[in-house]
């Protein structure tokens, strides 16, 4: 087989013939039985492409993985089930919140045991001083669409998720205040800013989720 | 209106749910948790592995896939998460493999024109129907048509895609999938 369309038959196939071109190799076909027979076959080599499937490496790679990522403990997963729901999802984010929120607190102990740190005279961070006023108003807005879509979760979600913001907001307001006390520290800037980027997330999952229920 | 309670299942579309759960797994392995990085790992190492068996010889393919996943798991924090995990570890896959293919200079047969890129390759032409299943007939192209073969039939990618990605240009690459397709028509039932 070798006619002057035998080089365009996959084009056609892909539908990326022009218009003029397409209409010529439709004509050819209807005479050719040769190229029209090629045009099928090559419609299933297609179809059996897409079709084929992803199998698994014949061994488990993940120890290999694991041991140049350097992660401590190998532990076979591949038995376990895993779902999620929503609210785990939720307490997912969360716990990320209070850990951070929990570092907050190692900062500001050190304060209220009268403990005094020094810090180094050339510290790269001494100075830092993030702004927060676009954080308040992406998170002021994404609060109004919560406020709208908040009936849309079922009411015990919503319970949890406001009782998060209260965590969240706490902590904002701590650092804050701190900030006011020692405005040029380091942690307390980077943190302030952290956690409004959590509440952040927290606000565009919510409402991610919100939507999806509509 | 399906609602959710914090006690019982999940009622959104469970693809939502997953995309959910991958999110939380990616962010949570960008900041060094292995153990969310593995989930990753288990649910896209089948096709990653695939991917490159396909492209390369079936003895670099555990390597190759294991470099996939460290490289991963360095580059997580430039994830930005503009589009799907799954697509962006794809894409990181495909750079590996053509990098590899560099390195290695896979050049055999890269401008193949014949009418049949398999006569020859498999010493077996005249019966491929009891040689050869389709997936091993995929592995006996010539290496040129059997990389475009790959990324524009498996794994969806445009001609000028692949031609960025492989420094030719369209013309060559759609050259090179039709000699594939040609070649892979006698597999079909296989």
């Amino acid at each position: 087989m070798n006619d002057q369309w035998t080089d365009r038959l996959s084009e056609y196939v892909d539908g990326e013939l022009a218009n003029g071109e397409r209409s010529a190799l439709e004509a050819h076909l209807a005479t050719c039985t040769v190229c029209r027979g090629a045009v099928a076959e090559l419609r299933q080599v297609v179809a059996r492409a897409k079709a084929l499937e992803n199998r698994p490496p014949k061994a488990d790679l993940w120890p290999g993985v694991a041991q140049r990522i350097g992660a401590g403990t190998v532990v076979d997963i591949r038995s376990r089930r895993f779902s999620f729901s929503v609210p785990q999802l939720i307490a997912a984010t969360i716990a990320l919140i209070l850990l951070s929120g929990s570092g907050a607190w190692l900062a500001l102990k050190p304060r209220q045991t009268q403990i005094v740190v020094t810090p180094k005279p050339d510290s790269r961070f001494e100075t830092i001083n993030v702004s927060t006023h676009p954080t308040d108003a992406a998170i002021a807005d994404l609060q109004d669409v919560f406020e709208r879509n908040k009936s849309k979760l079922d009411t015990a979600t919503v319970r949890v998720v406001q009782q998060a913001f209260t965590t969240i907001d706490r902590a904002i307001a701590d650092a804050r205040a701190a900030l006011q006390a020692d405005p040029s520290n380091a942690y307390l800037n980077l943190h302030l800013a952290d956690t409004m980027r959590r509440k952040l997330e927290l606000l565009r999952r919510v409402n991610a989720i919100a939507t999806a229920q509509s | 209106m399906a609602r959710q309670t914090l006690e019982g299942p999940l009622t959104r579309d469970e693809p939502t749910a997953l995309a959910d759960a991958e999110t939380v797994d990616t962010a949570l392995a960008a900041s060094g948790d292995a153990s969310a990085f593995e989930r990753l790992y288990r649910t896209h190492v089948n096709r990653v592995h695939s991917l490159v068996r396909r492209m390369l010889d079936a003895d670099e393919a555990d390597d190759l896939t294991q470099d996939v996943f460290v490289r991963a798991w360095q580059k997580l924090s430039t994830f930005r998460g503009e589009s799907a995990f799954g697509t962006w570890l794809h894409r990181l896959a495909v750079n590996v493999v053509l990098a590899r293919r560099k390195t290695l200079g896979v050049e055999r047969g890269r401008f193949h024109t014949g009418e049949d890129p398999l006569e020859g390759l498999s010493g077996r032409r005249e019966t491929p129907e009891i040689s050869m299943d389709f997936e091993e007939a995929l592995a006996n192209l010539p290496d040129g048509a059997r990389q475009v073969f790959v990324l524009h039939d498996v794994e969806g990618y445009r001609h000028e895609e692949i031609a960025r990605m492989l420094g030719v240009v369209p013309g060559t690459s759609k050259s090179q999938l039709h000699h594939a397709r040609m070649a892979l028509r006698r597999y079909l039932d296989r």
